[in-house]
């Protein structure tokens, strides 16, 4: 993932987007998770090479998260302002040097896989004692604290913020905790921000006025976002990149307007085929035949030939095919599918 | 119905006179019970060894001949008239002796449940954050053999097992008795404390450490095991993700955002557990010749003292509605989503 960017990943439920999500920040509880093999470079370092226990110096700050469900996403025990003001307070004992922030490591290049020692990008940044001429606990005293939190809360265009802190989540609808949610992991103005299906638990209206919300707070503050859901036209409306995902892995990624316009994997086309359209309203709707397999018996090879138009005999054996550049896509696009025949898909209509 | 302080204290009130009918049932029963079991408590008064005239008189003084009704409504308006009776050999009136004696049950009460929550909630912590690896085994072996322990063995392996190695005295008998015109609280702690006698309150705490970790020992597991579960239940909830992804600690996340919702159903059982432990307290004081109202009741059950009886029965459901009334009114302080009604 480029700075600044966002990207979307799509699939259908079961696909293992919220397990990719979680395993980043390294969420899933281990065990029974386990990260059998790879690497999750972030900012320049091998996140699996950090002891677990110092996960949370890279989480919040570095990389921060919005849940699906606003009803279970914040305490019930706490008034908002417990909740927002931690955060706001972690931020900040980070950046007066108090705790321990994870830095990316100096002159990382993106375009590079470099994944660096990360003792090394930890260790830099701990701060021997406070600055110099440092006022003890400055900017940290709660009315400062709860300043900071209003602010937040008017950023997500919370009306009445002041009223809005000293309630429990139990009072507020689900619109109202889901933009308490993005306050909290914006106050901590993260590197990446992981945002597992946030509006899917919403219903319509209040979906709507979350994504415009969203969409508006991307151009205001510089975070990466991985925008995980399971609703093509909210990724075509919010992501720049797409990965879609089909059992467990990442079949095809690109431009979200190049791979919905010509899908270089015949998952990718399926699904987009079943999308319902309101200007064809004749003949039944097309739908992918079969469904997900289980992802603890998985078909050999591409796991997707068993649903595929176009399986032919290669696609069986293993290893199946791996994610690479699309021949015939546009130079410099950057299109990636897992697909032996992406070429020939490319180019249908 | 809501969460004002009026709502509170009309909550409160409530339960208080809903204990009324409570408290007349349990005399009546513990009456009955107490005069029909025995035909002729005189016999056992005066001792095996008196003339029949000092039986036939004690059986007059007494009026125990009376018809049981009889007896018992006059006990009742005895009763009303702050008269709770006298012990039949002794001839002290029994509520001093109650009064006396009573707060000495409430500092070992307390102190068995303050060991409770202190040792039994983290252990259920660390438990349910092993999740099936070897220190939650090791948590499970340690409650669930208290808890399979009878209190009179357990009890007495710590009187004369522990004790000694630790250097602790194993009887409630003070060696620095305090100042008779001291005593305001009848609890040896505080008493110290409020003379600032820090020798005093050493003897005390070294004094209540045996029985209080008898108590405890043999039932924080039912702390524990309720903490563990209930963790086990919170954990893999969003909300402490949420708490995990602002980059707290794991400290934070499991004793800040995890215990507070897990302990809401931990202080429903401490509430219930703080009355069965008054029988448990019975067996220790009398082990540990504890100088509370647990050793009076055995005393006064084993010399057919029915007035004594009566009167612990009475002090045990205050404990027992007082207990159920706190572990209610924390259980709201806990859960904002609770109202008082």
């Amino acid at each position: 993932m480029a700075p600044g960017r966002v990207v979307g990943i799509v699939g259908e439920t079961g696909s293992g987007k919220s397990t990719l999500g979680q395993s980043i920040p390294r969420l899933l509880p281990e065990p029974p998770a386990r990260i059998r093999q790879g690497r999750i470079v972030f900012q320049g370092s091998d996140l699996l090479s950090i002891p677990k226990w110092k996960m949370p110096i890279v989480r919040g700050t570095s990389i921060g998260m919005i849940f699906q469900e606003p009803i279970n996403s914040l305490n019930p025990a706490f008034r908002v302002s417990d909740q927002l003001i931690e955060a706001v307070r972690i931020r900040k004992l980070r950046e007066s040097g108090e705790a321990e922030l994870f830095r990316p490591t100096e002159g990382f290049d993106y375009s590079k896989d470099r994944p660096v020692d990360p003792k090394e990008a930890i260790g830099r940044t701990f701060l021997p004692s406070a600055p110099e001429g440092r006022r003890p606990r400055a900017g940290r005293t709660s009315e400062e604290l709860r300043k900071d939190a209003l602010e937040y809360l008017r950023l997500v265009r919370i009306n009445d913020p002041e009223t809005i802190l000293d309630l429990y989540p139990h009072e507020l609808s689900g619109g109202m905790r889901q933009r308490i949610m993005i306050a909290m992991a914006l106050s901590e103005k993260p590197t990446l921000l992981i945002a597992d299906e946030p509006t899917s638990a919403l219903d319509i209206t209040i979906q709507a006025q979350v994504l415009t919300l969203m969409k508006e707070l991307m151009d205001e503050v510089n975070t990466s976002i991985l925008f995980i859901s399971h609703d093509l036209g909210v990724i075509a409306e919010m992501a720049d990149d797409v990965g879609v995902m089909y059992a467990g892995g990442i079949v095809e990624f690109g431009p979200v307007a190049e791979v919905f316009e010509r899908p270089a994997h015949p998952y990718t086309k399926g699904l987009l085929e079943s999308v319902p359209n309101r200007y064809k309203a004749d003949g039944p709707l097309p739908s992918l035949p079969g469904s997900v397999p289980n992802l603890a018996r998985l078909p050999s090879g591409c796991p997707f030939h068993p649903r595929c138009v176009f399986a032919r005999p290669p696609c069986e054996p293993d290893p199946g095919p791996a994610l690479e550049p699309v021949k015939g896509a546009p130079a410099g696009s950057n299109r990636r599918a897992a697909c032996y025949y992406s070429e020939e898909v490319v180019r249908l209509k | 119905m809501g969460r004002s302080k009026v709502d509170l204290a009309i909550f409160v009130g409530k339960r208080v006179v809903w204990f009324v009918p409570v408290l007349f049932g349990l005399i009546t029963i513990t009456f009955f019970a107490g005069h029909a079991s025995v035909r002729n408590p005189c016999a056992v008064w005066v001792g095996p060894h008196a003339s029949p005239d000092t039986v036939r008189n004690c059986i007059e003084y007494f009026g125990v001949n009376r018809p049981v009704w009889d007896q018992y409504t006059g006990y009742l308006s005895n009763l009303f008239q702050g008269n709770w009776g006298k012990d039949p050999q002794g001839g002290q009136p029994v509520l001093p002796i109650i009064l006396t004696l009573f707060p000495a049950t409430i500092e070992l009460l307390l102190a068995a449940l303050f060991l409770m929550v202190v040792l039994g909630i983290p252990l259920g912590v660390i438990a349910a954050n092993a999740g099936g690896r070897w220190p939650d085994h090791l948590v499970r072996l340690f409650y669930l053999g208290g808890w399979a322990t009878p209190a009179y063995l357990g009890a007495v392996v710590l009187a004369i097992g522990i004790g000694p190695v630790l250097g602790l005295p194993n009887s409630g008998d003070f060696s620095s008795t305090p100042d008779p015109g001291w005593q305001l609280t009848h609890m040896s702690i505080l008493d110290s404390i409020l003379r600032l006698d820090t020798g005093a309150l050493v003897d005390a705490i070294a004094h209540l450490i045996l029985p209080a970790a008898s108590l405890a020992l043999l039932n924080l597991g039912i702390a524990t095991r309720m903490t563990r579960s209930s963790m086990l239940e919170v954990l893999p909830l969003d909300y402490v993700k949420t708490a995990r992804m602002k980059g707290l600690s794991d400290f934070w996340v499991l004793y800040k955002h995890a215990l507070r919702n897990s302990l809401i159903s931990t202080v429903t059982v401490l509430g219930t557990t703080a009355g069965s432990l008054l029988s448990w307290i019975v067996v220790v004081e009398e082990i540990f010749l504890w100088p509370g109202i647990g050793k009076y009741a055995f005393d006064s059950i084993l010399s057919y003292n029915f007035a004594g009886t009566l009167g612990v029965v009475v002090f045990f459901a205050i404990v027992v509605v007082v207990a159920n009334l706190v572990s209610d009114v924390l259980y709201g302080v806990l859960d904002p989503r609770v109202e008082w009604r």
